[in-house]
């Protein structure tokens, strides 16, 4: 169909107003030697404030966080197909370190599975984590398992070795809320055992994500508490790879861009992670 | 209580149920139960040992993801009669159903269906189905290329739960509770170490107390499992009555080998005669409960003869004779002598009834309004009731259970929590459609039918001889009969 006069000038007045495209902290920051950050935290304070007023409805399966619960299968799926591609996939007793765990949504999950060993889950919120230490009393089968403690990364005791290393470290719709991103990410590569991973989830910084993020779920349909998502921190693909594969001793990164679709969830698409969201892996030299 | 003093591992739990679950158990200090016996923990338990709890629980035990998950069986009747369920080659139990190819598709996946006794199962290619009022017919036969295409397979209801024992005994690690009745449900307490507060607890007349991560209602249709999760369940009785007995015929059926399944549209209920293997035959004859009462009555002689007006005399011949309290048999006789028919498209003669196989009971339709609540899904008739006369009541059952099994083998490999109604949606989403339209179409097929004059008679027979004469309409039924058809939801 051709474009009509009238759709142009819509089209105008829903991008007057936006915000510009910017090359965000984490596009240069990565570029800065890195300060020293052995005190320093990675966490945002506005961005406690804002999920500890969202700690009540986190597990209400049909309150603001339903979108993540029905992403948390994906996340699974993710993990397993960073695994498969290992030239010898890994077998159980798997140690995850979930950080910025929430209300424990994926810390749970891959408590339960078989294959896991244990799961410390981190978060900075106090109220956050007082919901999932209260939800996971509702499983038995999570005690012994998992571990969730009020902290950030930098407040973690450094690995001293392999044995006290994970072999997954996941940061799911954590990344986009951090203030120095590459700092953060320096700090968690220390806490993964040679041949683990990096498994996280995050939005892509262009038009759509600010349209789907900013303006759809939290403006229009209102699906997602507003003040979520600052779109200026959202990070993309590549900017992740270039991180990584900077001579920082990491390999084989993967990427999976999943998109809403409403009536049938989150479904797989090929090059979707150009747009919206995405899951980004990248394994540890052995 | 059955947990030892030494301590469990988790292994030796099956893996779901931790080992501090069985820590919990022995020191539960402080608990808000009035009862001092505490609950012992399962990933799964099954209200019912139905077909469709016996299915669930079979599929359960032969998938890998789902084979480690601690699961319980309560049923208030002992199940020895059924495991060791054994009748002679002339004898039929009278309660059967009507299995679809992909019911038997399922049941063979869970490896069932080969402890199902095959010389006692019978399938039948065609179907003979006509309005007792004007006589008009649709007949269902395969296309050439689809000719002796099985469209369903008739058993004992008995023979298939006992080749599902069968299966879960040989699978093992499903504790069965039989002969022991649902005294209680309630929700759990919460303890020092564990919140149970959502877990419901199933306390059963032997003493023991199960909290179950998932409570599944196979309970049939009056099932406590329904009413303690507070789901209402709606509909209607239809005031009519399905009498069911087991037949001898004159032989093996008109089409030999390949058997045929004929049903009357009468104007108080459809009478149908399925196929046995042999020369048997089992009769669903639904009908006011006036009647049915007064069938019951009958010597074997005149109940015979009945069943034989019943798919060869006119309505009126059948009314009169309803009236009679005995003698039907030579009513008959006298009767036939004027009354046209091509005997080829009925059923047989009917020449035995099988001694204490006639019984009925009431027909109804009733769909829940939700089949999942927290750590609760109802399946098989605890969820729905439909009429008997397109033969689907236990194949939705069987469509339940092959999806809730999926619903929960998904979320244990996502780690999710099987009880909670996050990980049971799909389960609903899939089911609740597509079971509420056939309800629907049965249901107006039994109302359109129990007209007996007036402008929708000649109109359904229309109807029908529309659909004989076209072809794909013909045959998008018999694919929906036969479960082969596109799912519609």
């Amino acid at each position: 169909m051709p474009l009509q006069p009238t759709s142009l000038r819509n089209l105008h007045l829903l991008l007057r107003g936006t915000p510009r495209f910017v090359q965000n902290q984490f596009h240069t920051q990565w570029q800065i030697q890195s300060r020293s950050q052995s005190t320093a935290s990675s966490v945002n304070p506005i961005e406690v404030s804002h999920f500890n007023a969202l700690a009540s409805s986190w597990w209400d399966p049909h309150g603001s966080s339903r979108l993540l619960h029905l992403m948390n299968p994906l996340r699974h799926d993710f993990i397993r197909s960073c695994h498969a591609s290992q030239p010898t996939p890994p077998g159980s007793n798997l140690r995850f370190l979930d950080i910025g765990c929430g209300g424990g949504i994926f810390a749970e999950s891959a408590a339960r599975l078989p294959s896991t060993a244990s799961v410390t889950a981190v978060d900075p919120s106090p109220e956050v984590l007082a919901v999932a230490k209260a939800h996971a009393r509702r499983d038995p089968a999570l005690q012994g398992k998992l571990t969730y403690l009020n902290t950030s990364i930098e407040g973690l005791p450094r690995p001293r070795g392999p044995d006290e290393q994970y072999d997954v470290l996941s940061l799911f719709e954590v990344i986009e809320h951090i203030t120095h991103p590459a700092d953060f990410l320096d700090a968690c590569a220390q806490f993964v055992k040679p041949g683990g991973w990096i498994v996280m989830s995050t939005i892509a910084r262009t038009w759509t994500s600010w349209l789907t993020t900013k303006v759809v779920a939290e403006d229009v349909v209102g699906i997602v508490p507003k003040g979520t998502h600052d779109w200026e921190k959202y990070i993309n693909e590549e900017e992740l790879r270039g991180y990584f594969l900077r001579e920082r001793g990491w390999n084989s990164p993967r990427v999976m861009g999943v998109v809403y679709v409403p009536g049938l969830g989150w479904t797989r698409v090929k090059g979707s992670e150009k747009v919206g969201n995405y899951f980004f892996g990248i394994r540890k030299d052995e | 209580m059955k947990i030892p003093s030494t301590s469990l591992s988790t292994r030796q739990l099956g893996g779901y149920v931790c080992s501090g679950c069985t820590r919990q158990l022995r020191r539960q200090r402080r608990s808000y139960a009035t009862s001092t016996v505490n609950p012992d923990l399962y990933d799964v338990v099954c209200v019912g040992g139905g077909p469709a709890g016996l299915s669930l629980l079979a599929a359960l035990r032969s998938q890998p993801a789902t084979a480690n998950l601690k699961i319980a069986l309560v049923e208030s009747q002992r199940l020895d009669a059924t495991r060791n369920f054994q009748l002679p080659p002339t004898q039929f139990s009278n309660r059967c159903s009507s299995l679809t190819p992909s019911s038997v598709r399922f049941l063979e996946q869970v490896g069932a269906w080969q402890h199902v006794d095959q010389k006692r199962v019978q399938s039948y290619e065609e179907m003979q189905v006509w309005d007792g009022v004007t006589g008009a017919r649709i007949e269902f036969d395969w296309p050439a290329e689809k000719r002796g295409q099985t469209i369903a397979y008739m058993n004992e209801n008995l023979n298939l739960t006992s080749g599902l024992l069968k299966r879960i005994d040989e699978l093992g690690g499903v504790e069965v509770l039989d002969g022991q009745k649902v005294e209680d449900i309630a929700l759990g307490s919460e303890t020092e170490d564990f919140d149970l507060s959502s877990w419901p607890v199933v306390s059963l007349s032997g003493g023991r107390k199960l909290a179950a991560r998932l409570l599944v209602g196979a309970d049939g249709a009056n099932s406590p499992v329904r009413a303690f999760a507070g789901i209402g369940s709606r509909g209607w009785d239809y005031e009519r009555h399905g009498v069911v007995a087991t037949l001898q015929m004159e032989g093996p059926g008109w089409g030999g080998e390949s058997k045929i399944a004929y049903q009357r549209f009468l104007p108080t209920g459809p009478v149908a005669m399925l196929p046995l293997p042999g020369d048997y035959s089992t009769l669903v004859w639904s009908t006011t409960p006036a009647l049915a009462a007064h069938l019951k009555t009958l010597s074997p002689k005149d109940f015979i003869a009945m069943v034989n007006a019943a798919f060869r005399l006119s309505p009126v011949d059948l009314a009169y004779m309803h009236t009679q309290s005995d003698g039907q048999a030579d009513e008959l006789a006298w009767r036939s002598q004027h009354t046209n028919f091509d005997q080829h498209r009925i059923p047989q003669q009917v020449i035995g009834v099988q001694e204490g196989s006639i019984a009925s009971f009431p027909l109804k339709l009733r769909h829940a309004d939700t089949y999942i609540g927290e750590r609760v899904a109802l399946v098989g008739d605890a969820a729905h009731t439909i009429h008997p006369l397109a033969g689907q009541g236990l194949n939705q059952g069987q469509g339940d259970v092959e999806s809730l099994a999926n619903t929960i083998q998904y979320a244990v490999t996502h780690g999710q929590d099987i009880g909670v109604r996050m990980s049971l949606e799909p389960y609903n989403a899939e089911r609740y459609a597509a079971n509420n339209m056939l309800l629907g179409v049965v249901d107006k097929l039994h109302k359109l039918y129990a007209v007996e004059s007036g402008p929708i008679v000649p109109l359904r027979s229309i109807g029908l001889r529309a659909v004989n004469a076209l072809g794909p309409v013909k045959q998008f039924f018999m694919d929906q009969a036969a479960g082969t058809g596109v799912k519609i939801l």
